[in-house]
């Protein structure tokens, strides 16, 4: 065990400085997803048919192909119709773009979980659909959906992982790098599954502290 | 004139719930629908600020046409209060008074929340301001949407058995609540079976059945001497305690 110690010590700062990549393409990721999502949930509830269609497509599109699958496509097939990115931004965009079709699902089922009632008093003072939906079913929606939400986002926490697949420098990739120095994979990967742990662990205490915060007697 | 309904027609699928309902309103009136379960009451109030469409008919409010180009702005002129209240779950009770003024009166914030706790203390509810809607009674949730109602300043106001999602004993705060109205010049169109605000507040009772309006006068005439057996029928029901 304290050699495991003294393993980790040595190679930790080469692996935590992987720890802005992880969490900044976390970040954003899941930014453009619940962006995008809230769009997508708002198409599929709201949508006239074609862009109730086209959002459903969107969404089935998006969950039925795993996430490897798209983030390869995006960074290695688009370049043969002449958009390039580079693999952190191609991480980005893939993660994003699916978390967007799961947390569209989240967010629909959290709106619709809102009593008709609702929508019917905001538009019987005079509020148009967009503003009932922004002032009274969003707010709602938001809170109810917060521990579905919350489990998105330490599942994508652990997909950024798979952006080691396309080159992208965050913590996996540095630690199977180690592995290959040292030869000491048990022990690399063993400290990488620790550094998870205390990651997921963190944004799951300040996600349950934002939905007490925001916690509402009756919601 | 404030309010002409016109020749009112609904129906869902095959069932004609409403078949050509007309009336009209003076200022600082109070008319009182009633009539058995299932006749259209509720709805013919929907219809009358389209948060149902009506398939045929003409609703005017101050001798405009309610559109669906206006109709947004015509809202805020008919205030509607709900059977089962229908308050804003996420917002204090002093914040689902203040928020038609804030978002469509174009108050700032102070403005609206001053209305607000005014029009609270109107209906009894100062001392509730702070509470969610979670933590209020009934009737304390019923005085709150009327609140809010009253909030838009409206030129009318729509109840739709605003007492009967209550509990016997919380029925009279929002009875009393609406005698002041009523006797504060507010024009009302009430669906209820309350008698004792009909008696007091109601300058007509429409008596509705089928989707028709079969009988309309004072409450005199209507509670003294009904000219139809239906409606006497119906009164003799609900005077001796029931619903109908
Ligand atoms: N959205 C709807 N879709 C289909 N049918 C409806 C709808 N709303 C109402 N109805 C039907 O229309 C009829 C009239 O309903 P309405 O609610 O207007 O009656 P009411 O007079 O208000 O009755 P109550 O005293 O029970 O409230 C009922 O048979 C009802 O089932
Ligand atoms: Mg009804």
């Amino acid at each position: 065990m304290s050699e495991w110690f003294d393993f980790a010590i040595e190679h930790l700062p080469y692996v935590l400085q992987g720890i802005p990549t992880t969490l900044g393409l976390w970040a954003s990721a899941m930014v453009i997803g619940a962006a995008l999502g809230l769009v997508l949930a708002w198409a599929r509830i709201y949508g006239s048919r074609p862009i109730y269609l086209a959002a459903t497509v969107y969404v089935e599109i998006f969950r039925g192909t795993p996430m490897l699958v798209q983030m390869l496509f995006i960074y290695l097939g688009l370049p043969e119709i002449g958009i390039v990115f580079d693999p952190l931004t191609a991480a980005i965009i893939a993660i994003g773009l699916n978390t967007a079709a799961y947390q569209a699902e989240y967010f629909r089922g959290a709106v619709r979980s809102v009593p008709v009632g609702q929508m019917a008093a905001a538009r019987a003072l005079g509020m148009g659909q967009f503003q009932g939906f922004k002032n009274i079913i969003l707010p709602q929606a938001l809170r109810r959906v917060i521990p579905q939400w919350s489990n998105e986002a330490i599942l994508e926490l652990k997909y950024t992982s798979i952006a080691y697949a396309i080159g992208v420098t965050e913590i996996t990739a540095r630690a199977e790098k180690i592995g290959y120095e040292t030869f000491q994979f048990f022990e690399v990967f063993l400290l990488i599954a620790a550094i998870y742990v205390v990651m997921t662990s963190v944004v799951a205490q300040i996600l349950l502290f934002v939905e007490k915060r925001v916690s509402v007697p009756g919601l | 004139m404030l309010l002409r309904v016109e020749n009112i027609h609904k129906s869902y699928g095959d069932a004609e719930i409403l078949k050509g309902v007309s009336f009209d309103m003076e200022p600082g009136q109070s008319k009182v629908i009633m009539g058995p379960s299932g006749t259209g009451k509720s709805t013919l109030l929907r219809c009358i600020n389209h948060l149902t469409e009506p398939d045929q008919g003409h609703v005017f409010v101050d001798g405009e046409e309610l559109t669906s180009k206006n109709l947004n702005a015509m809202r805020q002129k008919v205030a509607f209060v709900f059977q089962d209240f229908n308050l804003f779950t996420h917002l204090r009770t002093v914040d689902n008074v203040a928020i038609g003024p804030r978002k469509l009166r174009g108050f700032d914030k102070k403005a609206a929340l001053d209305l607000a706790y005014q029009e609270l203390d109107r209906v009894g509810l100062s001392d509730r301001a702070d509470a969610y809607p979670a933590e209020l009674s009934g009737g304390q949730q019923q005085r709150a949407s009327i609140a809010r109602a009253l909030a838009m300043e409206p030129k009318l106001i729509l109840f739709d058995e605003p007492t009967s999602a209550l509990d016997p004993e919380l029925t009279g705060e929002v009875v009393s609540v609406m005698n002041k109205l009523a006797s504060e010049g507010m024009t009302m169109l009430v669906v209820s079976h309350e008698i004792g605000f009909a008696r007091q507040a109601a300058d007509e009772i429409i008596f509705m059945e089928g989707g028709k309006i079969i009988e309309q006068g004072p409450p005199s005439q209507i509670f003294e001497a009904p000219q139809q057996d239906r409606t006497r029928a119906f009164l003799n029901v609900i005077e001796h305690g029931g619903h109908e």
